[in-house]
Formats: structure tokens, C-alpha cells, sequence
């Protein structure tokens, strides 16, 4: 029996002489020059709603659920829920009106998304696997439902590398009041090399990326910070000239120089003052930054704030070359919550957080197109799952793993909508062809330029995809 | 020529054969052709997969793909066109079929194709043992003796023997001071001091020295950090939430003690997996099964969902796959988790082998469980009463979940305006709940608070206000008394002139929910209002006095006498902002709906939902839940008794539930093959086994259904520790190579099977193994002396060119391998130079985090630390590693990810390493103590500081360039600027 050999990842300690100093400091990827097929798009942004947000009152247009409200919500299955027993049908509190030529139907709550509705790729058919917050996150961004594989945004970087090697190839913007479910887990590189991890960068943060610049500190002033790293620049290189053939030596040398480049670049990046008021105010940045008040519930002027200025940055780091930007709206569940997981009322909280999202992401989808960026550039808007077509409580919605929706927009992807949920937005309309993370996940790389069956890596025996054993091109998406 | 011939030949061959075939008859289905299909097509062409489309299970599928099969025209056959020719199409994934296996199909074919209706076929490849990791140890490439006698290590002999065929020509031997670097950073993970460097540069006795490395605790805290790699060893459940596990320590103490005591491989094995069956009565054959643990637990999944639904049985399978994986993993470097879904698809692992494995462990779980402190009786007696008492939890549970089920399925509309109601109406919980009295465990315990209105007041009315706190699911009338009494006066002792307003002392008063109990008054004024209660109403199995708010109104109700009156009590719980005895009289409570209208509404529908619950609601149930209620009171009045003893988090039968996280009590579960590992398309039930990886190994555990789980994971224990199990003994010996030298024999070191790597030097790992195996005591420290003890382990880690050509990356070991510090290594080693370092060893982990929010989702604030707490200053071993948030400096500096089996360290060179190591707050702290232990050596020159720290960082002295390079720093920048560049230097992070 032969066996294809393929990458192996482990122990490298013994083999980085052979290899050249690109390598090392991770700037190609693996399909550098050998994409399997012509790319259509360049980069990615993937916005993640955390906390699961409903599909029914925001993209998935349910007018039976409107005619039914109140009434005993009978969808002919025992349905067994996460928290509660099934209530009542529960109509959207929002009116759902037609947006573009294609006259989408779109709540009011994303309304601001209405403008780009005909560059808009639904899904309506997503299916999960568990109402479990943590397995339903993971499942989104790395493909399987626990722990210990990576994320797509490490695999895009482990495929195509970066195109500026002083800003990390895979950047996240978490929510800054907490991490999501399974924490760094949804950006980790598991077995790929660490290079490929995403970088946490907080806009807004003093300092953005964990140790950018020098600590408070009693000694440390400028000078001597640019004396010390010349210093260490002569030894480190003398150690290297003294030890022939091992470039990782050398690869350190360099990488304290990347390390003052990118101080550069990631400031740069992230300075969005020196952006026009015109372009600020698409965003929806308040004067007062990330001091927005956000106290009491959830309000609509702090998450416009804050997810429009990551939005901004991402744009910006996109267009310094950064391969794949994960943009975070909600933390955890702590308290108070500020997230979408509206079990207790989806109206107080829906609401602010979908008006933030959707004028953030407007003006994110606007501003690519004015660039001609949006072309290249794949926006993915997605969660861990979807929420209930009857209540909890009165207000609320439980988990829907059953279907919930996607979105693409940009990179080549046709506008319209790709998979039906059923009357009530319970399950998907064709039970046969649903629509699973598998085939988002294949059709994006598919558009990179990427055979998703074929970037494989091997872990404890398997050859480990993005897409696991699955996943089909949504052709009809990118034909 | 050769082609031409054998195409002649082999059609030849196959026209005899036909010909004598027809003389038999057709092939039988049963006996010749389905074993070939089964073999050799249905690993893909299965129901499951259908790749192609093409399925060969049952006949209609077989037979309705167009022209795959052609009853009587084999020719015209593509499952025939497929399977011969020079370079056959199909199988994608195994040998060609031979010759006779594919005239076998043609004539069945051409003999029409008799398939019988009702046989299906399923992917059933045979065991191919025929792999290098299955096959027997081999022993005996060389006479031991002679090699002995000639003074060559074992180790040199097949080292040299490789290199020689390879035409590499090894380094020579590395200088005394990069040895002893060397050899320290790998037995200890700690760099030697000056002094130990100087002892051995004047006596380079290589035998003492590695013998004081391999007695010295540090060797024990160096190699854990290995085995916690590969053991995914962390101390939060990751997921969501990511939950502190505050007993998980006392398994890596169990680990670090184990290397330094050298525990026998096979007791070290066995202990962690079935310790507490195997070694009855020591504490490690229960806190080694921290091992099954230590990966990450869906606490979400297990506790909050639970096993009721199925996204807690979908957690649970997982949960278990995890253990079973990492057993196999581990022990074996077998990847049982491939044969999940279907057959694995390289190796003699079977779907029904993975299954037997999670019967195996289908009674535990991850859990606290007590491994010293508690007599053996009274262990006896806790298991007893905690098997007795989930049994009646779950009980009740049933009955109280089906009858609210009945009920709600016909209350869901009026539900949902009562809830609309309280939501619009309801002013909700404020956060000051009220007076709560101490906790009693005597419902008689007579409690009584008072209220001093500051002088005598005439009042008309006395309005009780019941307090409300969901503690137990309790609610509304939390702590109201069963009995109870209201009295004033104007003397405060209570022993003057008491006139009572009501007596409810005589019978139970019923729980008024939130129903105001109003008291008129006696026309008469009084200063002091007391409330006695004397009798209780239960919490959860132990008793208290609470009241939400006491009001004193005045005519007409215009003022309230009590607002902000002076409240003692017997006793109370002072516990801000929600109890507390001003909270009784501060007019804030729970108020059910503020609006009149509504709550009369809210009456009426309440009464409605009443009528309907009294019909549909099963009548026996409530009798039923008390009788169940009277039975656990008794149960846990003497669980209560019972001391704790230690705790460590382990794999357990037995634990004290935790929401919807239930003890088996060592009753398995049902485990069912699944059917492409889908929960809903369950199969047969399974029983305890393994798969037989070598010839004569067994498969099942037991004969029949009647079995314990401690015996099956004794089963396993046993299974995996066999004289005759080829895997185990090369995998530790395997790791214990990499360990050593920075790269294993077997670069896959978790697969062995034909997915992985082969080894570099087979030979050599079968004499290492068989002599870890053979070895009386399986001194595990015996083969890291082995190891060290060569010439191999001795060589200059240097570059040569011609080498280079042939091995580029050293598979031969023709040199050293130059390594990087590990993340651990590095931050020991800051704190080692800078005089930092406490060496206190095991205990409860230190955290280099803060934690916020703890009660919901903890948030781990690394940079909230204070890098010179000293309580931080410990090893890295014995740091708190949190799953979800790790410490972000070990893991920019590559630290094993414990969600997963890390067999080796990546060695990445970013440059986030650089800004980590330049400006992490704890480098910059730690210059500073550097910067001080500097100055405080008083060395006179410049120069004499420089070879001091350079050394004591390196283990060499600087070159005249360095030496200059660094005094310039120094005299110029201070002592702290200086110490900040020597941890940075490639000196001090890379091990020559």
C-alpha cells in the first residue's frame, strides 16, 4: 500500500538549515505560486456574531410568523430545546420591507444593509450541529464542533501566506469587553506552525497588540530601547556569522527588525483619525471613541461604535495586506450580557446590536466597492447558530442549530439567495440540500483559489481539512 | 520486451483459468465474490460514501448503476474495466486485485451476476498486521557483550551503522562547556549555574554529572512537562465558560514524582488508566486517572444540557472520544479516532474496535473524586448514599419534569401572557433583597428582627413584604416563616408591655408567595415592632428567617414609619447588596406587577392556570415527590457528615450531580456502534474491547452482557502493558529519544500506523524498547542514561557542508540538534539569571493572571498581573494553565496548545517572539531584579560585569566583539538596559 506523503508538521528541530529564511518568517504560504486554480478573491473578513443571532428577525423574512403570533406553535416534530419548552409563535417585532432590485425583504433592524442588499449572497439554510454555544463557535470558524483544529483563518494563512510581512497575516478583532465562547480557541493555529494563529489587535487599546511597544516602566526610554536593540542586533548577528548553515539564526536576527516595522505599520493601520469625517461618520464612529457609554442595557450608539470602528480597521488592514480579519460583535454571557444570545428579550437586545452591525458592515461592503477592493475581498457574515420561530418567556428566542443564516458579499460571489429555510425559519425548506459550514468554508477558498479537498495537513494520522471529510462549492454562488 | 511477454503470459494464464472455471460453475456469491468486494470496494463504495455513486451494498444498488454491472457480460462491465488493465483504476486506496480475484468476478458476472436479495455487503477489510509498529520487537542485531567489552555504546553502534551507510561522517565531540548546557537544559530544563560549569570544565566527569541531572527533583519537573504535553494537561474545562479546575494539580505532582521516582513504565501506564482498580488503597492509583481527565469537558453540554437531550448525549460521545483518543494515542501511538465513522482507513482498526473502547469508559466521567483523607468505611458509606441519592434525584426529576411537560403543553398560551405581563408591570429584582437570619439546621431555632422607630408612633397597619430569591429555585416567600408571631412595645428588650398584633405561632402558615401579609394595628403607640418566627421554613435542607421589607404606615397610609428605621436582630447575614437588616426597611422589594389592572389580570389568568394544572397536573404527583423528599432528607443529613478528604479532578463513577451532570455510579451506559459516527443512526450495542493490533492479542473483554467497568479498564490496563504489545514499548522508548535528542526515531510520535512516519533507525528502537520492556525495573531514567551516556548525544551541534548535502536535516544524526529554549524554558530561565526563582515544588498552581467576572464566564487578565508578585516566581510546570485564554507570552513562544496531544514543540520564529521577548512586562520586571543581583555582586570593571552576566546567562564568556559590544551598553545605558539585551540574546535562548 502507498501512501501519498504530505506535509508533515512536528518536530522541526532538526531540519530549518534546508530551508530558506522566508520560510521562517512565514511570508509564502504553501500554495504560494501553485494555487490550485486562478483566484477570483484575495482576502477574507469574516464578521461573527457571537451569542447566536436570529436569522427570523433580521435577513430570513417569516410573515407566518407574524400571522400566527400567539397562537400554539405546532411544527409536527417533538422539538426538544436548549433552555426552555417550546412556547407560543413569535413574530418578528420588526417590520420587514424590500431592499435593492431584487427587492430582498430585510428587517428594519438592518436596515442600513439595505443599500448593498443586491451584492448580498443569502443562505437561509445553514445547519449546525449542537445548540451548544462553545461547539456551535467552534464549528463556524474552525470546522469541527471541539476543540484542537485551526481556524480558517489560520488555514487561508498557512495556504497563501501574507502580502506584508510586518503585519501579521490573520488579525482578530475581539469584542473588547470579552472573548466569545472557547476564548482564543475560534483563532487558534492547532497544528498548523504558531505563525498562522490569529493576532489579537484591540483599536483603541493603548497598546493594540500585546507587547507593541515597550511596558511602563522605570528604565526603559527611547533611546535606550533603539541603543539595546542595536546592540542585540551586533551580538545576535555575530552568533549567527558564528554558526554557519542555521538559518533560524539568522531568522531571529531579522525578526526583531519585522518587529520595528510592524510598531510602524500596525500604528499606521490602526490610526483611523487621519480618516475623512465623511468616511467616519459611514461608520458610525462616535466622537467619543471606545468611551462610548455602554452602561444599562445594550444601546444602539455604543455597538455602532464599536463594531464600525473595527469594521474600519479591517478595512484598513485589508488594504495593507492582510490576508483574513475576524471581526467579533458580543463576549461571553457574563453579566450583563452583551451579546446576542437573546433568550430573555430579543427586542431590547436585538435591536441595537443588528442597527450597530448592519451600519458597520454597510459601510464596510460601501467603502471596499469605492476602493474596487470589494472585487477581491470576501465578506462572510455568520454565527453559531440561529434562533427559535416561538418564544421563551415572552420576548425571548432559545437556540436554533436547525437552520439559521449565512451571508457572502464581495470576492467574485454572486448576489441573491441560496437555500430556503421552511415557513417558519425552523429548519431548512429542502431537507435534502442544506447548506453546512462545510460549503461556505469550501466555496470561500474555492474563490482564493484553493481546492479545499486538497489543502490537507496530516495530525495523528488524518489528513486534516478546513472541510473535514465534507463540503461542496456552492456553484450557483460564484458561477 | 518484459511488458509484451507478460501481457502474453498473463492472458494466458487467464484463458486456462476460464476455462476451468466454466468447467466449475459460476463463483459463489457468498463464499468467493463478496469477500473480494467487501475487501477491496466497499471502504469506498458503501452506502456512507457512494463515491462515484457507485454503492455495491445490496443488489438494487449494485446492479442499478448503469453499466457497472452487466449480468452476463463481464466484458461490458465497468466494475470490471475499472479493476484490471496495466495500471488498474480501482482500488484507489489498496493492492491492485490479483489476477484470480478479478477472474473471479468476471465469471461471476458473466455467469449472470446472482446476488441474493437479502444480502448486504459492508466494508470489511481484514486485519493486515504486516506493518513495521505490529510486528514483534526484534532483538538480537547485535552481541550487547562485545559492544560492552569494547566500551561502544549500544546507541553509537546503530547510529554509526546508518551513517556509515550513508556516507555521513559525524562532528566531532562538543567542548565541555556547551555539554554541560546542554545536557543540564535537557535533564532539568534549567540552566547550570557558574559554579556547576566550573566544577566540570576542571573535571569533565560526564558519568557524575549526568548522574546528579538525573537524581536532582528538577530532572522529575523537567520530563512532566513532556508527559503533561502529550497528556493535554490543563486546569480549566475550556469551552465555554472555560471553568476553573481547582483539583487538577495533584495529578502533575503524581507525574513529576513519578520521573523522579522512576515508577515502572507499566505501573505508570496502568495506574493511569485503571489505578484505582488496579492499586486499591494508595492515593496515586486514583489521582494518576488524572491523566483520562485532563483534556478539555464541555461544561455547557454535560451540566447545563445534560444526557436528556440530545446535544448532551452528542457532548457526551465527544467527551469520551477525547479519553479514548488520548489513551491510544498516548500509550499506543495508535490513531483510533480515524475508525469513528468508518473502518480505519490505513490501519487493523475497526469501527467496532473504537466503539468497544468507549464501553470501556462508559461509566465515568471528568469529575473531583477523593484520593486520601477518607477512611475506607466511610468512602464505602459516601458511595452508598451518593448512588442512593442520585437514584431518588432522578426519580423525582422524572415525576416533577413530566407532570410541568403535561402541563405546559396545554398553559402555553396563557404562559406567555403572564409573561408578557410580569415583564411590562413587574418592577423586577433589585439587587436588596431584604433581612436574611443566620442558617440553621433546627426548624425550631426561634429567630425574631426588630425595628426601632426612633420614637413612639401611633400606626393603623403592618404590612409584611415577602422576600424573593431564586437560591434553589425557591423564589417568591423565600425564608417566610411557617409560624410566627408580631409584637410591640415601647421597651426594646421586649419585656414590658408587650401587646401582640398577631399570633400565627398556632398552625403552618401557608408560603404567601408575594402576597403582602398586612397586620392592623391596635390604635395604641408603640417605638419598638418585633417579628418572631418560631418555626422555619426550610431552604435546601437547612432553615432561615428572611423577609423582604416590614412597612409601619400611618392613616390613610401616607407615611411609612419603618423607612430607614434601626433593624437588630437575633442574628442575621450581612451579605451586600442583597442581604442585610437596613435592606428590610429601605421600601425596595420585590413587587410582582406595580399595576393594578394588570395584576388582576395577571389573578384571573393565574386562577385559570391553576384550574387547568389541578386537572392535567397527574394527581398523584405531588404525594409522590414528598415521599421521595422524606426518603432523601435522612440521605443527606448523613452525606452532610461526611468529611471531604482531597479531591483530585479525575475520571470517576462516582460524584456528587451538579445540575444535569449525573454520576453513573458505576453503572455503564449503553454504547451503541454509530453509524458515520451520527448519534441518530445508532447500531448494535458494544462491549468493552480493543482492537488487535498484534498477533494474539485479544479483542473482547468479556464473554456475555455482565461485566464492571473498573474490570474492563483493568482489561485495558492489562491490554496495553502486555510483554507481547509491540506499540507501547516503542512508543515510550520513541518519546524518550525525542525527549532527549529534540527528534524522535519516529516523527509521527502519535501514529505509528500507516498514516505516520517509519523510523529512522528501526533497529535501534526495538533494542531501546525491548530493554525499557526487559528491564526488571523499566527504568525509564536507566534509557535516559543510555541516551545521554553516547558519543551521539556528545556532538558538536556545527554545520558541515558535505553532510549537509546528503542530510540536510540531520535524520542520522550526524550532529547535534541547536534547539531553542521552550516557553517554559525561557521564563524558568529569566527567573533563574535574574536570582528570581523560587524552587518550591508541587501544591496548588501559582496563576500569572487575574481573574474578573468569576462567577459567570471568568475573564484571565494576563496583563493585570504583577509580574514581581513573587508567588509567580515558581517554575513553569507549576503554573495555572487556563484552555481558553492561555498565557499569551508562552504561547507566542510556541507552548503546547492543551486541547490536544503535543508530542512535540513547534520552534517558530515570528516577529511577535521578538516583540514578546523585548517588551513583555515580565522581561522588563526581570531586568530590573538582573540589573540589582548585578550591581549587587560588586565587581569592579565593566568588563568583570559583562563576563559575569554573559556567563551566567549563556554558560560561556564572551567573545572580545561581544565583550566590547556589551560594555558600551553598559557604561552607557545602565544596568538594566544591559540586562534587558542579555535576555534577548541568541545565546541565552538557543541550546548549542
Amino acid at each position: 500500500m502507498s501512501i501519498e506523503r504530505r506535509h508533515f508538521l512536528g518536530s522541526l528541530g532538526g531540519g530549518f538549515s534546508s530551508l530558506a529564511l522566508g520560510d521562517l518568517l512565514a511570508r509564502d504560504g504553501v500554495l504560494s505560486g501553485t494555487l490550485h486554480r486562478p483566484p477570483k478573491a484575495k482576502r477574507v473578513v469574516q464578521l461573527f456574531m457571537a451569542g447566536a443571532a436570529s436569522h427570523v428577525d433580521t435577513f430570513d423574512y417569516k410573515p407566518l410568523l407574524k400571522k400566527k403570533d400567539g397562537e400554539p406553535w405546532d411544527p409536527g416534530e417533538k422539538v426538544e430545546l436548549f433552555q426552555s419548552t417550546p412556547g407560543a409563535c413569535f413574530g418578528s417585532p420588526w417590520d420587514f420591507k424590500p431592499y435593492g432590485e431584487s427587492g430582498k425583504m430585510m428587517s428594519d433592524i438592518v436596515a442600513p444593509l439595505g443599500e448593498v442588499a443586491d451584492d448580498m449572497a443569502f443562505v437561509h439554510n445553514v445547519v449546525g450541529k449542537t445548540g451548544v454555544h462553545s461547539q456551535g463557535t467552534l464549528l463556524q470558524t474552525t470546522g469541527f464542533n471541539f476543540p484542537g483544529f485551526p481556524s480558517a483563518g489560520s488555514w487561508v494563512s498557512y495556504a497563501l501566506g501574507s502580502e506584508n510581512e510586518n503585519l501579521p497575516s490573520f488579525v482578530v478583532l475581539p469584542d473588547h469587553r470579552g472573548l466569545a465562547s472557547n476564548g482564543a480557541k475560534n483563532w487558534a493555529n492547532a497544528f498548523l506552525p504558531a505563525q498562522y494563529q490569529g493576532t489579537v489587535i484591540r483599536p483603541g487599546n493603548e497598546i493594540p497588540i500585546a507587547d507593541l511597544f515597550a511596558p511602563e516602566s522605570k528604565f526603559i526610554t527611547d533611546r535606550n530601547d533603539r541603543a539595546g536593540l542595536d546592540a542585540l542586533s551586533k551580538l545576535n548577528g555575530l552568533h549567527a556569522a558564528a554558526r554557519p548553515g542555521d538559518d533560524r539564526l539568522t531568522a531571529r536576527v531579522r525578526s526583531y527588525e519585522l518587529a520595528a516595522a510592524m510598531q510602524l505599520s500596525a500604528t499606521d493601520a490602526l490610526e483611523v483619525k487621519g480618516e475623512p469625517q465623511y468616511i467616519q461618520d459611514m461608520y458610525g464612529l462616535a466622537p467619543e471613541g471606545q468611551g462610548v457609554d455602554d452602561s444599562g442595557t445594550i444601546n444602539e450608539k455604543a455597538e455602532t461604535e464599536f463594531f464600525g470602528r473595527k469594521c474600519l480597521v479591517a478595512r484598513r488592514l485589508l488594504e495593507r495586506g492582510v490576508r483574513f480579519v475576524q471581526v467579533w460583535s458580543g463576549n461571553d454571557n457574563g453579566f450583563p450580557r452583551r451579546n446576542w444570545d437573546s433568550h430573555g428579550d430579543v427586542k431590547r437586545d436585538h435591536a441595537p446590536l443588528a442597527l450597530g452591525m448592519a451600519r458597520g458592515a454597510s459601510a464596510l461592503i460601501k467603502d471596499l466597492k469605492q476602493r474596487g477592493m470589494l472585487e477581491d475581498t470576501i465578506i462572510l457574515w455568520t454565527t453559531e447558530f440561529g434562533r427559535m420561530p416561538c418564544s421563551q418567556g415572552s420576548k425571548g428566542r432559545d437556540h436554533n442549530p436547525f437552520v439559521f443564516t449565512n451571508w457572502l458579499c464581495g470576492g467574485g460571489i454572486k448576489g441573491g439567495t441560496y437555500g430556503e429555510s421552511d415557513e417558519w425559519g425552523f429548519r431548512p425548506q429542502d431537507r435534502g440540500s442544506e447548506t453546512s459550514v462545510y460549503d461556505i468554508n469550501a466555496t470561500i477558498m474555492h474563490q482564493l483559489g484553493i481546492d479545499h479537498e486538497r489543502l490537507t495537513v496530516r495530525n495523528n494520522g488524518i489528513d486534516r481539512r478546513l472541510t473535514d471529510v465534507h463540503g461542496h462549492v456552492l456553484t450557483d454562488m460564484v458561477a | 520486451m518484459t511488458r509484451v511477454s507478460l501481457q502474453q503470459l498473463f492472458s494466458g494464464f487467464i484463458a486456462a483459468f476460464c476455462l476451468a472455471l466454466s468447467c466449475k460453475g459460476a463463483p459463489d456469491f457468498e463464499k468467493e465474490v463478496a469477500p473480494i468486494l467487501e475487501a477491496k470496494c466497499l471502504s469506498c463504495h458503501n452506502e456512507h460514501d457512494a463515491k462515484g455513486d457507485f454503492v455495491l451494498a445490496n443488489r438494487g444498488q449494485a446492479l442499478g448503476f448503469e453499466n457497472g454491472i452487466v449480468p452476463g457480460n463481464s466484458e461490458a462491465s465497468l466494475l470490471i474495466k475499472m479493476v484490471s488493465g496495466d495500471e488498474p483504476e480501482m482500488p484507489k486506496k489498496s493492492d491492485p486485485l490479483s489476477p484470480s480475484e478479478i477472474e473471479t468476478l468476471r465469471a461471476w458476472i458473466a455467469k449472470g451476476a446472482v446476488w441474493p436479495k437479502d444480502r448486504i455487503l459492508a466494508d470489511n477489510p481484514k486485519r493486515d498486521l504486516d506493518w513495521w509498529s505490529l510486528r514483534p520487537i526484534q532483538q538480537g542485531a547485535f552481541d550487547e557483550r562485545t559492544l560492552l567489552d569494547r566500551k561502544i555504546s549500544p546507541v553509537d553502534f546503530f547510529i554509526s551503522k546508518k551513517l556509515a551507510e550513508n556516507k555521513l561522517t559525524p562532528v566531532s565531540r562538543a567542548p565541555a562547556e556547551v555539554l554541560i548546557r546542554r545536557v543540564t537544559y535537557d535533564l532539568t530544563g534549567l540552566p547550570p549555574t557558574p559554579e556547576e560549569i566550573d566544577a566540570f570544565l576542571k573535571t569533565p566527569d560526564w558519568d557524575s554529572l549526568v548522574d546528579r541531572l538525573l537524581a536532582s527533583s528538577a530532572f522529575g519537573e523537567k520530563f512532566a512537562q513532556h508527559w503533561l504535553d502529550i497528556g493535554r494537561y490543563a486546569e480549566t474545562h475550556g469551552y465555554d465558560k472555560d471553568k476553573p479546575r481547582n483539583n487538577a494539580w495533584p495529578y502533575r505532582d503524581y507525574v513529576i514524582r513519578s520521573f523522579n521516582s522512576d515508577k515502572p513504565y507499566s505501573k505508570f501506564v496502568q495506574e493511569q488508566v485503571a489505578g484505582d482498580v488496579l492499586f486499591p488503597g494508595e492515593p496515586d492509583g486514583v489521582v494518576a486517572l488524572g491523566f483520562l481527565a485532563a483534556g478539555p469537558w464541555d461544561f455547557i453540554g454535560h451540566q447545563e444540557v445534560g444526557e436528556g437531550k440530545l446535544d448532551g448525549r452528542i457532548a457526551k460521545h465527544l467527551d469520551r472520544d477525547e479519553i479514548v483518543s488520548a489513551v491510544f494515542n498516548v500509550f499506543q501511538s495508535a490513531t483510533v479516532q480515524c475508525a469513528q465513522c468508518h473502518h480505519h482507513k490505513f490501519d487493523p482498526i475497526r469501527m467496532e474496535d473504537y466503539y468497544r473502547l468507549h464501553a470501556v469508559f462508559s461509566a465515568v466521567d471528568r469529575a473531583d473524586r477523593v484520593y486520601t483523607g477518607l477512611p475506607p468505611d466511610q468512602e464505602k458509606l459516601k458511595l452508598t448514599l451518593q448512588k442512593q441519592i442520585g437514584e431518588l434525584q432522578a426519580e423525582r426529576r422524572k415525576i416533577d419534569t413530566d407532570a410541568k411537560r403535561v402541563v405546559a403543553a396545554k398553559t402555553s398560551g396563557l404562559d406567555r401572557r403572564i409573561a408578557e405581563l410580569k415583564e411590562k408591570y413587574g418592577s423586577g429584582l433589585k439587587p436588596q433583597y431584604g433581612y436574611h437570619s443566620t442558617i440553621t439546621s433546627r426548624q425550631d431555632d426561634e429567630k425574631w428582627v426588630q425595628l426601632d422607630l426612633g420614637k413612639s408612633r401611633g400606626a393603623t397597619e403592618i404590612r409584611m413584604i415577602p422576600a424573593f430569591d431564586n437560591y434553589g429555585g425557591i423564589g417568591a416567600g423565600f425564608g417566610f416563616p411557617m409560624r410566627f408571631r408580631v409584637e410591640v412595645a415601647n421597651d426594646a428588650a421586649f419585656k414590658n408591655g408587650i401587646r401582640i398584633l398577631l399570633d400565627a405561632t398556632g398552625v403552618d402558615f401557608q408560603n404567601p408567595k408575594t402576597t403582602t401579609i398586612k397586620v392592623e394595628g391596635d390604635e395604641s403607640r408603640f417605638r419598638f415592632l418585633r417579628i418572631t418566627a418560631t418555626k422555619l421554613r426550610e431552604r435546601k435542607n437547612d432553615y432561615i428567617f428572611a423577609l423582604g421589607e416590614v412597612e409601619v404606615l400611618n392613616e390613610g397610609g401616607a407615611e411609612n414609619f419603618a423607612l430607614g428605621a434601626t433593624v437588630s436582630a437575633k442574628d442575621s447575614i450581612e451579605a451586600a447588596p442583597r442581604w442585610g437588616r437596613a435592606n428590610l426597611v429601605d421600601e425596595i422589594f420585590y413587587r410582582e406587577l406595580s399595576n393594578d389592572a394588570a395584576l388582576g389580570e395577571l389573578r384571573d389568568l393565574q386562577e385559570k392556570r391553576d384550574a387547568i394544572e389541578q386537572k392535567v397536573r397527574p394527581a398523584d404527583t405531588d404525594s409522590r415527590l414528598a415521599a421521595i423528599d422524606a426518603n432523601l432528607k435522612p440521605l443527606n443529613e448523613k452525606f452532610k457528615k461526611i468529611p471531604s478528604g482531597e479531591m483530585v479532578y479525575a475520571a470517576t463513577a462516582h460524584f456528587t450531580s451538579a445540575g444535569n451532570f449525573r454520576s453513573t455510579n458505576g453503572k455503564p451506559r449503553v454504547i451503541r456502534l454509530l453509524h458515520r459516527g451520527d448519534m441518530t443512526t445508532p447500531g448494535d450495542v458494544m462491549a468493552p474491547g480493543v482492537p488487535a493490533l498484534w498477533k494474539g492479542a485479544t479483542d473482547l473483554f468479556f464473554e456475555g452482557s455482565d461485566w464492571n467497568e473498573g474490570d474492563a479498564r483493568e482489561k485495558l490496563a492489562s491490554y496495553l502493558t502486555q510483554h507481547d504489545n509491540p506499540l507501547v514499548w516503542r512508543s515510550i522508548a520513541n518519546r524518550i529519544w525525542g525527549w532527549t535528542f529534540g527528534k524522535a526515531l519516529v516523527e509521527t510520535q502519535n501514529d505509528f500506523g500507516r498514516g505516520g512516519m517509519q523510523p529512522t533507525h528501526p533497529e535501534l528502537l526495538d533494542f531501546l524498547a525491548a530493554k525499557l520492556r526487559d528491564d526488571p525495573g523499566q527504568s525509564m531514567k536507566s534509557v535516559v542514561r543510555l541516551l545521554v551516556m553516547s558519543e551521539v548525544y556528545r556532538r558538536a551541534s556545527g554545520h558541515d557542508e558535505k553532510n549537509a548535502e546528503i542530510d540536510a536535516g540531520n535524520a542520522f544524526f550526524w550532529r547535534a540538534n541547536r534547539r531553542r529554549l521552550t516557553a517554559e524554558e525561557f521564563r524558568d530561565s529569566v527567573l533563574v539569571v535574574s536570582g528570581k526563582l523560587d524552587r518550591t515544588m508541587g501544591g496548588p498552581s501559582f496563576s500569572d493572571f487575574i481573574i474578573e467576572k468569576p462567577q459567570h464566564s471568568p475573564h484571565y487578565e494576563y496583563h493585570l498581573h504583577d509580574p514581581n508578585d513573587p508567588k509567580s516566581h515558581r517554575r513553569s510546570v507549576y503554573r495555572f494553565v487556563v484552555r481558553s485564554q492561555p498565557n499569551p507570552m508562552l504561547t507566542t513562544l510556541d507552548c503546547a496548545d492543551p486541547s490536544m496531544s503535543v508530542p512535540a514543540r513547534d520552534e517558530s520564529t515570528t516577529a511577535l517572539q521578538a516583540l514578546t521577548t523585548w517588551n513583555h512586562r515580565f522581561v522588563e520586571a526581570m531586568s530590573g531584579h538582573f540589573a540589582n543581583r548585578l550591581r549587587k555582586a560588586e565587581l569592579e570593571t565593566s568588563e568583570a560585569k559583562v563576563n559575569w552576566a554573559f556567563r551566567l546567562a549563556t554558560g560561556q564568556s564572551p567573545t572580545d566583539t561581544e565583550k566590547q559590544v556589551l560594555i558600551e551598553l553598559l557604561d552607557e545605558y545602565g544596568e538594566e538596559s544591559f540586562s534587558r539585551v542579555i535576555l534577548n540574546l541568541n545565546s541565552f535562548v538557543y541550546v548549542d
